[in-house]
């Protein structure tokens, strides 16, 4: 007699034993011609430069956590949405339990977006931009003098 | 569960107040909101009611754990002054992460399912990482936030782990449903069950800092900031205490035979690790943090002989404990303000060695008396509340008849007098250079109240008796 994990184990078993038959299947059956092009990796048809294990640079992390934030509430608002619109539910209550999961849902919401806006006020999705140094010369020749220059004594006629 | 929902919309308040530009009204505006939160506590005083489906339940015990918890939060947040003068520091999100840090004590005190518990010690845990590392530049400050995060982290998985075990044994999440299996088996309690006790207590007894779990507790306690080592060794204690009890005493009551030889062997550790190691600390703070490894295991006699008076053991003990320890950190802070600020000029020693203290009580009585007295408390002198509370821990074994874990805590309370006396020693009759420390008003009401606690408790012991 198989208990409810039992099926869950075999059915494991199943997928891993149906993919290894097929890729047996497949290496039996398919011809093996392989140049440069075939083997090189896959990057939606860019050239592939370099390795991917390379550091990336701090600020995308404080992006990542905010986008996990709303990737998990979205996660938590699927479920709320099927049991928000069950008219069984609508109906023997009289039309509060609607009322009552919208507030709910919104207090859920409300709290995550003053989140946001406290990570926005504080300045934390300001993409720190690098101030690029201009190089300057301190001289006293100015700006407009190479101009007057070639103005006058240039004499080729245009 | 009034005090929940305020605390946290509380915390979120305390946030955006910090975008104001004055620093000024945090301070009161935290201690309000702590005020608030306690005087609504009571409201539910002598009713029993289950909040949120069943999850939580406020009954006279849970309130006057909250009350403990919140007074003591109350006392370390006013001890916190010295926030507004440090440039670096972020008062408005130290303040809100404490609030919402006690919102998972409070989950953890009144929990009746087990899920409630999972999310009140992730609660609090977390925000404990994070306060524990709020000192930025302290390159030791950083070790200990990061140590106690993995290792926290790990044994919350453990915790998690044995409550996934519970669940497949039971089929039930609550205390009741658990009871009910534990009580009356159909076939015999299975080994899932058992395993899963025992992970659970893990789980429970790292936050809690007893041995052989304690190894994170030393650097922890050493590496925070001093406020928040008073506020990490009272409010997680008494919480994590608090989440023990209502889960031995409930739940797992009818399998005592089974776990108490465990916790009595863990009691034991607890006690002789905890002293022992104090004895040869040189730092005051790191003494203070083996100390309440050992008052963890005090804590852990009443449970060990689980009976009738242990939730008043425990109830007394917290609050004696408490009191005494916060005043104790208290003193600390303003006196190694005080050394900070005199090795710049003449490179002495650590401002936190016992050294520190060298005639402290001659230029100031008051600081030294506050000492004094959360000192002998914490050693169980007579005439403390800390004497009442040994007391009672006590005579619960000796209800039970645990002679030999008596006879151990005594022994181990005998060593404890030796550390916490060489505070006493060297403030009152070592010879030291101490100019008088300015001390805020408010500063010093927090210290006189909490001296007036366990001197009023030492003497009356009674006047907490009958309230739950």
């Amino acid at each position: 007699m198989l208990t409810d994990f039992g099926i869950i184990l075999l059915f494991i078993l199943a997928a891993f034993a149906f993919i290894g038959i097929v890729l047996f299947v497949a290496r039996l059956l398919r011809p093996n011609r392989p140049n440069e092009e075939k083997n090189s990796t896959y990057e939606s048809g860019e050239e592939p430069v370099g390795n991917a294990n390379i550091q990336f640079n701090i600020r995308y992390y404080v992006v990542a956590l905010v986008f996990v934030l709303f990737d998990v509430e979205l996660v938590f608002l699927f479920p709320w949405a099927t049991v928000f619109g069950q008219v069984r539910l609508i109906n023997e209550t009289n039309g509060s339990w609607g009322w009552f999961a919208l507030t709910e849902a919104f207090l859920f919401v409300g709290i995550l977006g003053l989140g946001l806006a406290y990570v926005w006020a504080k300045g934390y999705l300001d993409w720190v931009k690098p101030q690029p140094k201009i190089p300057r010369v301190d001289t006293n020749v100015p700006a407009d003098l190479y101009q007057r220059v070639n103005d006058k004594y240039s004499h080729s006629k245009p | 569960m009034f005090p929940i929902v305020l605390l946290s919309v509380f915390g979120i308040l305390l946030l955006f107040l910090g975008f104001l530009k004055s620093r000024a009204i945090l301070l009161p505006a935290a201690l309000l909101f702590l005020l608030v939160s306690l005087a609504v506590n009571f409201i539910d005083w002598n009713k029993t009611y289950l909040y949120f489906n069943g999850m939580l339940l406020s009954d006279n015990l849970s309130m006057v754990f909250t009350a403990i918890v919140l007074g003591s939060a109350f006392m370390v947040v006013a001890l916190s002054g010295s926030f507004m003068e440090d440039e670096s520091a972020q008062p408005a999100e130290y303040y809100g992460i404490l609030l919402f840090s006690l919102v998972g004590a409070l989950m953890m005190i009144g929990f009746e399912n087990l899920i409630m518990l999972f999310v009140g010690v992730e609660i609090l845990s977390v925000a404990m990482y994070v306060l524990t590392g709020s000192d930025k530049r302290n390159l030791r400050s950083n070790e200990a936030a990061l140590k106690y995060f993995l290792m926290g982290a790990f044994t919350t998985g453990i915790m998690l782990f044995g409550m996934a075990l519970l669940y497949g044994a039971t089929g039930s999440f609550t205390l009741g449903g658990i009871r009910a299996y534990a009580v009356n088996p159909q076939v015999g309690l299975s080994l899932l069950f058992y395993v899963g006790l025992l992970m659970l207590l893990i789980g429970l007894l790292f936050k809690v800092s007893a041995a052989p779990f304690h190894f994170w507790t030393p650097d922890v306690y050493d590496g925070a900031p001093t406020l928040f080592t008073a506020f990490m060794s009272t409010v997680v204690k008494t919480a994590g205490f608090a989440a023990l009890f209502r889960l031995l005493s409930i739940s797992f009551s009818g399998v005592y035979t089974f776990w108490w030889t465990i916790l009595a062997i863990i009691t034991t550790l607890t006690l002789v690790a905890g002293n022992i190691t104090a004895v040869y600390q040189n730092s005051f703070k790191r003494m203070m943090a083996y100390s309440s490894i050992s008052h963890a295991g005090y804590l852990l006699i009443g449970l060990a002989a689980l009976g009738q008076q242990t939730k008043q053991a425990i109830v007394f003990y917290s609050l004696a404990y408490s009191v005494a320890t916060i005043a104790a950190f208290g003193v600390l802070l303003l006196v190694a303000r005080q050394r900070n600020a005199e090795t710049i000029t003449s490179g002495g020693s650590s401002s936190e060695s016992f050294d520190a203290f060298n005639g402290l009580a001659r230029q100031n009585p008051l600081l030294g008396f506050a000492m004094a007295v959360s000192m002998l408390s914490l050693a169980g002198i007579p005439l403390t509340a800390g004497f009442w509370g040994k007391f009672y821990m006590f005579s619960t074994a000796v209800e039970r008849g645990q002679i030999w874990l008596l006879v151990v805590a005594v022994l181990m309370s005998a060593v404890g007098i030796y550390y916490y006396f060489r505070v006493i020693i060297a403030m009152y009759f070592r010879e030291g250079a101490t100019a008088p420390i300015r001390v805020a008003p408010f500063y010093r009401y927090v210290l006189v109240v909490a001296t007036l606690l366990t001197i009023g408790l030492g003497i009356a012991p009674g006047l907490l008796e009958g309230l739950f």
